[in-house]
């Protein structure tokens, strides 16, 4: 159920769903950080292969990943892009460290191979990010997400809050499809009939009843936990952190490696021999790299120059 | 001599909140094992003196206590509210906030995880648990899935976690179906009768309650406690009306037959009850008397189904086939279980999902080609729960807001919301803020933000869920002054017997998609097959019928047509009354 959501209440039968939380959450951590630290191209496309194996390997419903991803990819990608070409067509020159143009409209506005070097890698690094996040949701029910977090050293109270919020979400979600119906036969229009701020008026409107019901039930869910024990003591043990598969040591064997890996990288290429610019490029050598600070590229910058005859 | 587990010596406590205390000079002794029945209609102080034994008050709710209030020999305004927890278990009544776990297994476990006992060590306790309450093959199953009773049986398998003496059930039928409500009375008999814990129940229902026997029962009344005694001398006094609790139907049908209640055993249960000789005769000849029929409705029609069948996205067939109409100004109850058709079925009406095939008439125009905010100006749906409606501060801009939104004109505008708000009695409270009123008159505000469009055909759903007696009879007879006085159709979706015997013409009744029946209530009710198709519980005078050889049907349809009568004196009693006496108000 709650597809829409990509979120996996009951465990799944592969081998990445039986994990237990804790290994779950410990490779999600360090995949992050991993993703999260490079921009080099011969690190994310591996994370990103990895990251496609483990989605295809849990065989989950397609549709509703192509839907995120598609709207990820129109808003972020390409129109950011579009509006990075207006803005700062020169992040080419400041990230990869050369500019070959191979279009160009004015002084100002061009594109060069560089731009989109930059792009692509761009987009690679954001993919395997929304991979990696998609394999962890598809993997992980939220009651060993919150076990997880919580044998990695956050407190519990904060794990809970976690698996309470999935919790209620579906519960929410019913609640606001009633209030929307009431209020449709009261006559808010929310269809494309009204105009924008119209409908984000109405939309408000629906919001007062949804936030005063969910209000009403955080007394309860409270009375109920604490009737029940919650927070007696410090710590707290966990029904949904299982006993270890056979999977999990071999799997949390190669975080550990991996978390290795991204510690390699950082202090080999940032601390004792730093690359020149953060993105490695085929066609620029090392030693025709050209430094120029991001800020001299901006296009504002550039034409407030130009105004003062710089 | 045995210790009380549970003693309250001179008790009284006040929320801070509030001026006045809540409770007043309580003195009560629960003895263990004992299974007692707390009664009282909303506000008598029911639910605060159980938030006293568990420890609620004063961890959550602070206050003023004076006097002593002990669990085991603790004095419990100092006990911390988890070592109270160890032998307390409370139900709560909304099961589904009392559901915190993500799957079955995982709510029974929250108190032994809070404990922090190691995983191994729940399991068997786990599966121990959940074949109590029946509920062993849905371990693995998230609570999303499951209806109100299993998500009850699940609560009451969670409060076992912790292996305690006393359990307090807070409302356990609210939000359960007739035939759950029974399944639920059961298993608190079962586990009060092979565990030897203690039990306390917090009800109004009593006729439901009593479905199983209790040792004892307590009535409440304004913070205090106005009867503690055993439940066949309740029923033979005359509290239960003074202090607006519903008293059982058999009861009241033995009243109007004019039987003495002195004398018969086992009163309180009515299979074993044993009538004297007298009475028996008396309910013979009550029940046999010759009556007038119940009168016909107009014949023009306001809503048809025409073989509409409906299914949602996931496939499954919610409606198949459906036939019905309803005529100006009948008052129709639909029954069914969770998940049988009958949300689907007003909403349907509502235009907010529409039909696959067949068709809909509302007046004669076909739905189809109406907008939903068109049909909102005929069919007027008022939601279960008023704090889902309400968008405005205040009153008056809460009723015009549909007005607004349809771009009336001022002048008309004024003059429908000042009906809309004299016909639901709110008139003298325009200018008050909406938060200031009580749970009734937030109802009553959101029949009236329906009422201002005017419509001819109104949808409540579940109008009394969770309301006491005295609540109850209120909303319906602002109801019934609507189905009367302005000719309006009103449709229950409900699952509350007595609405449906006290309050409505004709029911129909849905069960897997399919109407099975659309008949007078009395013919309904005395059909055994669709009572359990649709959820519902035999009545009282069901089992009275058979008890005295009569049949159910007419039985009931007698009970039916004198109660209408009763009502119908009262009320001219009281317009009588108050054109009289000057000043003399009108409920």
């Amino acid at each position: 159920m709650n597809n829409k959501l990509v979120i996996n209440y009951t465990p799944g039968p592969t081998m990445l769903h039986k994990l237990t939380g804790f290994t779950k959450v410990f490779l999600f951590l360090v995949m992050s950080a991993a993703i999260i630290s490079t921009f080099d191209i011969r690190l994310l496309v591996p994370l990103l292969i990895i990251n496609l194996i483990e989605i295809i390997s849990m065989k989950p419903d397609y549709k509703p990943i192509v839907v995120m991803f598609t709207i990820t990819f129109f808003t972020v990608t390409v129109v950011g892009n579009i509006m990075l070409f207006f803005v700062s067509p020169g992040v080419g020159l400041t990230n990869v460290g050369a500019e070959h143009v191979i279009w160009r409209l004015n002084e100002k506005l061009y594109i060069s191979k560089e731009f989109l070097w930059y792009i692509f890698v761009f987009f690679i690094k954001r993919t395997a990010s929304f991979a990696s996040v998609i394999a962890f949701a598809l993997a992980t029910t939220p009651s060993e997400f919150a076990s997880g977090l919580n044998k990695c050293g956050l407190n519990y109270k904060i794990c809970t809050i976690v698996s309470l919020a999935y919790r209620t979400i579906p519960d929410i979600a019913s609640d606001f499809i009633n209030i929307r119906n009431s209020m449709m036969m009261r006559g808010v229009e929310l269809s494309k009939k009204a105009s924008i701020g119209k409908r984000l008026k109405n939309t408000v409107l629906i919001l007062v009843p949804l936030i005063f019901t969910a209000f009403g039930k955080v007394g309860n869910i409270a009375n109920a936990m604490d009737l029940r024990g919650y927070g007696k003591h410090k710590k707290r043990t966990w029904y949904a952190e299982h006993e270890l598969t056979r999977w999990d040591p071999v799997i949390r064997g190669l975080t550990i490696l991996l978390l290795g890996l991204t510690l390699y990288y950082i202090i080999r290429y940032r601390i004792i021999d730093p690359y020149p610019v953060d993105y490695w490029c085929p066609w620029v050598a090392r030693e025709e790299i050209e430094q120029v600070s991001s800020i001299d590229t901006l296009f504002i910058i550039k034409w407030i120059k130009n105004l003062r005859g710089e | 001599m045995i210790e009380p587990i549970i003693s309250f010596k001179d008790f009284s406590f006040r929320y801070n909140a509030q001026k006045n205390p809540t409770l007043h000079n309580i003195d009560l002794d629960i003895y263990p094992g004992e299974k007692i029945l707390i009664l009282g209609a909303s506000g008598s102080g029911k639910s605060t003196l159980c938030n006293c034994i568990n420890g609620l008050i004063p961890f959550s709710y602070e206050g003023e206590i004076t006097g002593s209030c002990t669990v085991k020999g603790t004095e419990t305004s100092t006990a911390s509210i988890f070592k109270l927890s160890d032998t307390v278990g409370t139900v709560l009544q909304d099961t589904d906030a009392q559901f915190v776990g993500l799957s079955v297994g995982e709510d029974i476990a929250f108190s032994m995880e809070n404990d922090m006992i190691p995983r191994a060590d729940m399991l068997p306790v786990i599966e121990r648990n959940a074949s109590l309450v029946g509920m062993q093959d849905f371990i693995e199953h998230v609570p999303f899935n499951l209806s109100g009773g299993q998500k009850q049986k699940v609560a009451i398998a969670g409060v076992f976690g912790n292996d305690v003496e006393i359990l307090i059930f807070d409302e356990p039928l609210a939000a359960l179906d007739p035939q759950m409500g029974m399944t639920a009375v059961e298993l608190i008999d079962h586990i009060s009768m092979d565990t030897g814990k203690t039990v306390i129940i917090i009800e109004h229902r009593l006729e439901d309650v009593l479905y199983r026997p209790v040792d004892r029962i307590i009535l409440m009344a304004d913070g205090r406690i106005a009867a503690d005694m055993t439940p066949d001398e309740l029923l033979r006094s005359s509290l239960l009306s003074e202090y607006g609790i519903r008293e059982p139907l058999y009861i009241t049908a033995m009243k109007y037959a004019g039987c003495s209640l002195d004398g018969n055993r086992n009163l309180c249960d009515l299979a074993s009850l044993q009538f004297t000789p007298e009475n028996e005769a008396k309910l013979k000849a009550f029940f046999t008397e010759e009556r007038e029929a119940v009168q016909e409705n107009s014949n023009e029609t306001v809503v048809s189904f025409s073989d509409v069948s409906f299914s949602y996205d996931s496939g499954k067939k919610a409606l198949s086939d459906i036939n019905f109409e309803i005529k100006r100004g009948e008052r129709i109850a639909i029954i069914g279980r969770n998940g049988a058709g009958k949300s689907t079925a007003a909403k349907l009406l509502c235009g907010i999902i529409r039909p696959d095939t067949g068709t809909i008439l509302l007046e004669g125009t076909d739905t189809k080609d109406l907008s939903v905010k068109e049909i909102g100006e005929k069919v007027g749906y008022v939601m279960q729960d008023p704090n889902t409606m309400l968008v405005k501060d205040i009153i008056k801009d809460e009723v015009g807001l549909a007005l607004d939104l349809r771009g009336m004109p001022e002048d008309v505008k004024e003059q429908r919301v000042k009906d809309a708000l004299e016909a639901c009695g709110l008139y003298r409270m325009r200018n008050w803020p909406v938060d200031s009123i009580s749970y009734g008159q937030k109802k009553r505000v959101t029949v009236a933000d329906m009422m201002a469009l005017e419509p001819d055909v109104f949808i409540l759903d579940e109008p009394t869920a969770g309301q006491d007696f005295r609540s109850y009879t209120e909303i319906m007879e602002f109801v019934n002054k609507l189905n009367r006085e302005y000719g309006k159709t009103i449709l229950f979706i409900t699952h509350d017997m007595h609405l449906a015997i006290e309050n409505t013409d004709r029911a129909i009744v849905f069960s897997d998609g399919e109407l099975i029946a659309s008949d007078r209530v009395f013919s309904v009710l005395a059909d055994p097959d669709i009572i359990s198709r649709a959820s519902l519980k035999q009545t009282s005078l069901y089992t009275l019928a058979l008890k005295l050889g009569l049949d159910p049907e007419s039985t009931i349809r007698h009970f039916i047509e004198y109660e209408r009568e009763v009502k119908s004196r009262q009320l001219l009693m009281t317009k009588v009354t108050s054109l009289y006496q000057p000043g003399g108000t009108r409920h």
